[in-house]
């Protein structure tokens, strides 16, 4: 739903850095596009009594994404993408946040299998939170709120763990053979 | 008409054995709590509990899930009207009228008639579900493969080029996702596509890791990236109590609404935004003219009580098409076709004979879920407004341990999880540009099966793409594609001229 519906022809007032960032995504939709006919380039097309082969579709939608990423670059490059609603939250983003919200998530990809369920998304809660915490301007914390945040990141990890490795048989892995860490 | 009967009856029976009628209490619970709390939608939910098809039997799971699906949008309108950021989609418009009257001390009212205008469309809408369904899946026998097709064509072009400010966006929404679908074993002839020698894309890209890398995590990131400093505010809370003038002012709404939201429930037109902003308009168009100044000034309590009825109608007619057909026209109903196919049923015309006994406790504990959740949320809404004070870093960050579950547990691969993240930060550009995210979902879950119908069609026309013209059904339904993608230009041609 458009909350501030613009016409057509009037594309928004962007900044520099929205307008790379659209440029860059037509550019990026362009190059899937390139990765999917390069992909179906390499399909067989026989296609026996179905008449279509197990390349039409790929075809299909490596030449779409095609059109797509050159009609949005091209938007992009001519005053911004269309019929924008304008982004909720603030102008310009928070990496620093950012960065430790996604550096939470990536070391619980790398851990969990090494230091088990518990343990990996309690670091990724801990991690997450600092992140959150600083987008909102409150700084990082201190040794207090880490440990604080450390007990409640354990105190949701674990029951998580038992109640879905003990009474619904989902597999998750544990440090230990125990079953209960 | 009498077999409908009994076989709602035999419905009801199961439904309301002690274990099923716990699921649904779980489910609505579950489901009011998340409509309530930011971050967390109904599909996403129900995509991070999949995992429990391996233990639960399939009819409590899908009352679960259903009541998951229901509650949300009760849970969602109360966020709507107490604090100014809209939780769901279905209940933007229902925030317009909600929060300006909770502003102006009438929250009470505006929750009141939000949960018992649901209620009363909701049970409407079961009702309609439980006599057409029936009729519909037996039509739905006579289609075949072209016909298939057709309809998933007519999916993708409204799912994309309907909604959203931009067919353009919603399209390259589309193709990525059934370009998604496309990696892994093909059906037909066992070719190997877009693996690029990982091992782990050999069975396909999941839908849960989708949804849950775009709505979940994407939610997450963006909200660390740009809204960490956007303040809400909560409206005062006052007693959920309706005058007998609002009484008379929101039932006509109620009503008409219903019959607004549910067709558009039925069609795969993607949800429930357009049925909300319609019913919005017409109660504008319609109110008296004393009441009429309330709109956007102190609140007017149609503006509340008809999005709120058309949002649980046409969230209720979605099941037809997804029991019926087996095709999905909304996120969370794409989510729900994925849970039948972990048990190895298929939606679709022969569901309502071979799994009779599944369905019709599933229609039957949606109108059990509409009594339930009108008790979770009339009485106990103090209880939901409390996890409105959960603090925003701690929930966020919680949400991230409980996508781990759903995507870890689906095949533990901590891959699916470096997979998730990358789809997450797909989604803050997905979200801070526009690009809708329905058509992605639908395109990645309905991609195969139109492919497949594709090609059943063409050899059907013994390699001829004419059968499609040929066969009187699907030549109508091409037309609609056609009309569907052209009649809105043609419209903004004119109003231009």
């Amino acid at each position: 739903m458009n909350q501030s519906p613009v016409d057509e022809e009037q594309p928004l007032l962007l900044t520099k850095g929205q307008r790379l960032g659209q440029a860059a995504l037509g550019l990026g939709v362009l190059g899937v596009a390139v990765v999917m006919a390069v992909g179906a380039a390499q399909l067989p097309s026989d296609a026996g009594y179905a008449g279509v082969g197990a390349d039409f579709l790929p075809w299909v939608v490596a030449l779409a994404l095609g059109i797509c990423g050159l009609m949005l670059t091209r938007q992009a490059l001519s005053g911004g993408f269309r019929n924008m609603a304008l982004p909720s939250g603030a102008v310009h983003g928070d990496w620093m946040a950012v960065a430790w919200v996604a550096g939470g998530v990536a070391a619980n990809a790398a851990l969990i299998e090494t230091i088990g369920f518990i343990l990996s998304c309690a670091l990724c809660f801990v991690l997450a939170v600092r992140g959150l915490r600083l987008s909102e301007g409150k700084g990082g914390g201190n040794l207090k709120t880490l440990l604080r945040d450390v007990v409640i990141g354990l105190c949701i990890s674990a029951p998580v763990f038992w109640l879905f490795t003990k009474f619904l048989a989902v597999n998750l892995p544990g440090l230990t053979q125990t079953g209960w860490l | 008409m009498m077999d409908t009967l009994n076989l709602l009856m035999g419905g009801f029976a199961t439904a309301l054995s002690p274990v099923n009628l716990l699921w649904a209490l779980a489910g609505c619970a579950l489901g009011t709590a998340i409509g309530v709390l930011p971050g967390l939608g109904p599909a996403v939910t129900v995509a991070m509990l999949l995992p429990i098809t391996g233990q639960v039997e399939p009819t409590a799971s899908m009352i679960f899930f259903a009541g998951i699906y229901y509650g949300a949008m009760y849970g969602g309108s109360t966020t709507s009207i107490l604090l100014n950021t809209p939780g769901e989609t279905g209940s933007m418009v229902t925030a317009l009228e909600g929060f300006k009257m909770a502003k102006s001390g009438r929250a009470g009212a505006a929750l009141a008639t939000a949960a018992i205008g649901s209620f009363v469309a909701g049970t409407i809408a079961t009702v309609l579900v439980t006599l057409f369904a029936p009729i519909v899946a037996e039509y739905a026998v006579l289609l075949g493969p072209p016909e298939y097709f057709c309809l998933m064509l007519l999916a993708f072009t409204t799912v994309s080029a309907v909604l959203g400010g931009s067919t353009l966006r919603g399209m390259t929404a589309l193709f990525l996702g059934l370009g998604m679908g496309l990696v892994g074993i093909d059906q037909i002839t066992g070719q190997v596509r877009y693996t690029g020698g990982v091992l782990e894309f050999m069975d396909g890209i999941e839908v849960v890791l989708v949804a849950v890398g775009l709505f979940a995590i994407g939610e997450t990131l963006y909200n660390a990236l740009y809204e960490g400093r956007v303040v809400s505010s909560l409206n005062k809370m006052t007693r959920v109590h309706m005058t007998r003038l609002e009484w008379r002012r929101s039932w006509p709404a109620w009503l008409r609404a219903t019959f607004i939201g549910f067709p558009f429930g039925t069609i795969p037109a993607g949800g429930s935004e357009i049925p909300t902003f319609l019913s919005y308009a017409t109660e504008r168009k319609l109110a008296d003219p004393e009441h009429k100044k309330e709109f956007g000034t102190t609140g007017a309590i149609e503006g509340v009580a008809g999005p709120e009825a058309a949002n649980n109608a046409a969230i209720t007619a979605t099941l037809i098409p997804l029991l019926t057909l087996g095709i999905p026209t909304s996120v969370t109903t794409a989510i729900l076709l994925n849970a039948f196919q972990n048990y190895g049923i298929q939606p679709g015309p022969q569901l309502f004979e071979n799994s009779s006994g599944l369905v019709w406790a599933l229609i039957a504990s949606l109108y059990i879920g509409n009594i339930m959740l009108l008790v979770l949320n009339l009485p106990l809404v103090g209880l939901w407004v409390k996890l409105l004070q959960i603090p925003r870093a701690p929930l966020y960050a919680g949400i991230l341990i409980f996508a781990t579950v759903g995507v870890y547990g689906m095949r533990q691969s901590a891959f699916d999880l470096f997979l998730m993240l990358g789809l997450g930060i797909v989604g803050v550009c997905m979200r801070r540009y526009d690009f809708p995210m329905a058509p992605a979902i639908v395109g990645l879950i309905l991609g195969p099966y139109a492919e497949a119908h594709l090609r059943n069609a063409v050899s059907i026309g013994e390699g001829s793409f004419t059968v499609f013209f040929e066969r009187p059904m699907s030549a109508v339904l091409l037309t609609i594609v056609a009309l569907v993608l052209v009649t809105p230009r043609l419209l903004a041609w004119r109003r231009r001229a």
